[in-house]
């Protein structure tokens, strides 16, 4: 019962102004213990990448990651202090803050029984720290005060979680079906996350406006927070769905804190993680992925800006690398580029005009974003646009150091047939430009066969070094890091052995 | 697009080959574009630089004097350095040509985009 009472006082003091980036959170308990407060963060990251998402958070916050079985997570512990650097964090969707986690539950036989445990669950939970640090990461967010409603598509969607065979269910408590924006959207142009990514600049030049609003609602209701649970649970074995758990877990966590629930306005998101034996039970610090940050316009197969990180990454640009996106549509690969490896020089290519176009007003979006948030003139990103065909590159022989790019899947881009002849130019044509020796690709696709095919005729221009199996949108698809062999590239008219001069 | 671009761009009109570079660059309308000054970009830049091609685009758009080749020690010469970075980084071409040296085929910019798609018959098999 203290702890309750301890709990409410903390929610009591909320303050949640907005340059709260020291530790002001309670006026009980001792001020340097929450200095010092260690706290263990959860991400989601796109699957297969959880060992790049690992590299960068040791790169930046020097923590060591724990690559959890339940695919597309990562955990590392963190000070308090460095909590606003966890958000900077490029190779991240989602982001919540560990309440328990419970290596080996041991789950009753029948569902009554299980449920019954789940309810009796919520109090015993070490609440008070979490909390704490939801308090800390709500002040962070203040600037972004405006609060999306959750876009009630079809659950028939298959959810980004890439399990293969394993059932995976994500409901969310409160009776419906609908699937939080941020799932769903992956690759899909979706006219709710078109419209609210489409004032990202609005909203920041408007953040001071709807503060005021919010805090006087705030200040009518200050006691009771609103929340919501979130269920995922993948598993063979479970006797519950986890719309069921996700109830009955609520219904506890709702009578134990007095919250009020509220599917779409909720203050808290409390998220119960289930997989197999393995259940983590955390609150949510990102309120809407991460992962479109930089894309303002959309096209019909926008790449996640996570996934674009996770595949430069992947091929370790050096400072002033020519980094190429041949059929960059959107631009999401470029653009995250230029942003994450300024001291590179990237150039986004498609051949389709409309693509150009977005690419390059996704790049003055970002300008002008920048130049909002840090209130100075802008510098320019060292990123060009061209609209070109990618068998027959414009570019200079040997002249590029890192190819990255998504390649069509053959499904809502380009066709399957239609790939038997454009991956084998396309591979050629890249070998071409691509620096011998030093140069490598990196290719996200879906078309395996076609791509494998396309590669067996070409082990003396590219060198296959690494696969990673990642999920697109339900659909499995592969990022293929290759390495551009040493030998130079003869141009067929050559035949005679004449080197080509350049 | 920048100078930079320009430098690794190529005509592939057919039959043209390494013939098709430098395009020969004209402008009418030009933006200056501050970018922020790395000078360990620019002096790793430099040796990757087609130099003759840089010192006719900058002529043309009658940018400040780049040197004939790079200055002896460039890589401690801060004005040396800022001078390439100004004429490499922050010069954007928003409206003009590119022209293949060979064939004279032209490629419009528009908005700073090239366009360098060939119509088919132009391309090679």
């Amino acid at each position: 019962m203290s702890d309750v009472q301890e709990a409410t006082n903390q929610l009591l003091d909320v303050n949640l102004c907005e340059n709260q980036m020291s530790i002001q959170v309670t006026e009980s308990g001792p001020r340097s213990e929450s200095e010092h407060l260690q706290v263990t963060i959860g991400a989601t990251v796109p699957t297969g990448f959880e060992q790049t998402a690992a590299d960068e958070v040791r790169e930046k916050l020097g923590s060591s990651c724990k690559i959890s079985k339940d695919r597309g997570k990562i955990y590392f512990d963190i000070s308090v202090d460095s909590l606003a650097q966890v958000h900077c964090l490029r190779s991240v969707d989602n982001l919540f803050v560990v309440v328990q986690e419970f290596k080996d539950y041991h789950f009753k036989e029948t569902k009554e029984e299980v449920l019954k445990d789940f309810e009796d669950l919520a109090g015993k939970l070490p609440w008070s720290d979490p909390l704490k640090i939801w308090k800390i990461n709500t002040s962070f967010k203040k600037k972004k005060t405006k609060r999306r409603k959750i876009n009630p598509n079809s659950s028939k969607q298959k959810i980004d979680n890439g399990r293969g065979d394993t059932t995976v269910e994500k409901d969310v408590k409160e009776f419906t079906n609908s699937v939080s924006d941020s799932q769903i959207l992956d690759s899909y142009e979706n006219p709710a996350i078109k419209e609210e990514v489409s004032t990202l600049i609005g909203d920041d030049l408007t953040s001071c406006k709807d503060e005021t609003e919010e805090n006087s609602k705030e200040e009518a209701d200050p006691e009771v927070l609103k929340f919501r649970v979130t269920c995922n649970r993948a598993g063979e074995k479970h006797c519950f769905s986890s719309n069921e758990a996700a109830r009955d877990f609520g219904g506890a966590v709702q009578d134990y804190f007095k919250w009020k629930a509220d599917m779409t306005n909720f203050d808290v998101e409390v998220l119960l993680n289930i997989h197999d034996n393995e259940i983590v039970v955390g609150i949510a610090l990102t309120e809407e992925s991460l992962h479109r940050r930089n894309i303002t316009h959309f096209g019909p197969t926008t790449l996640r800006s996570t996934l674009a990180y996770g595949m430069l990454r992947l091929c370790a640009p050096q400072p002033t690398d020519i980094i190429v996106d041949p059929m960059c549509g959107t631009g999401a690969i470029p653009i995250e580029g230029a942003t994450e490896w300024s001291n590179c020089y990237h150039i986004a290519g498609d051949n389709n005009p409309l693509a150009v176009n977005r690419a390059a007003n996704n790049i003055s979006s970002l300008l002008t974003k920048i130049q909002v948030k840090e209130g100075k003139l802008s510098l320019g990103l060292p990123i060009d646009t061209i609209q070109w065909d990618i068998c027959n590159l414009p570019l200079r022989t040997g002249s590029v150091d890192i190819i990255v790019t998504d390649m069509p899947f053959g499904k809502r881009m380009g066709s399957k047939k239609r790939n038997w002849n454009l991956y084998p130019a396309c591979l050629r044509e890249m070998s071409r430009v691509c620096r011998p020796g030093t140069g490598r690709a990196v290719l996200l696709t879906q078309d395996k066969k076609c791509f494998a095919k396309a590669l067996s005729g070409m082990g003396h221009l590219w060198r296959k070094v690494h696969t990673v199996w990642v999920n697109i949108g339900g659909l499995h698809a592969a990022v293929y890091l290759l390495k551009r062999t040493p030998q130079s590239f003869f141009h067929p008219s050559e035949q005679d052995g004449e080197r080509c001069p350049w | 697009m920048r100078l930079l671009t320009h430098n690794l761009l190529s005509s592939h009109v057919r039959g043209v080959g390494p013939r098709g570079f430098p395009l020969r660059l004209q402008a009418t309308e030009v933006r200056i574009n501050p970018v922020e000054f790395n000078p360990d970009f620019i002096a790793r830049m430099i040796p990757k630089v087609e130099w003759a091609a840089l010192l006719e685009a900058a002529d043309t758009l009658h940018l400040i004097e780049v040197p004939k080749e790079p200055i002896q020690g460039y890589e401690r010469n801060e004005e040396f350095l800022r001078k390439m970075h100004h004429v490499l980084l922050e010069v954007e071409v928003l409206e003009g040509t590119l022209q293949c040296p060979e064939s004279g085929r032209l490629f419009p910019i528009s908005r700073g985009i090239p366009n360098m798609l060939l119509s088919d018959e132009e391309t090679e098999t």
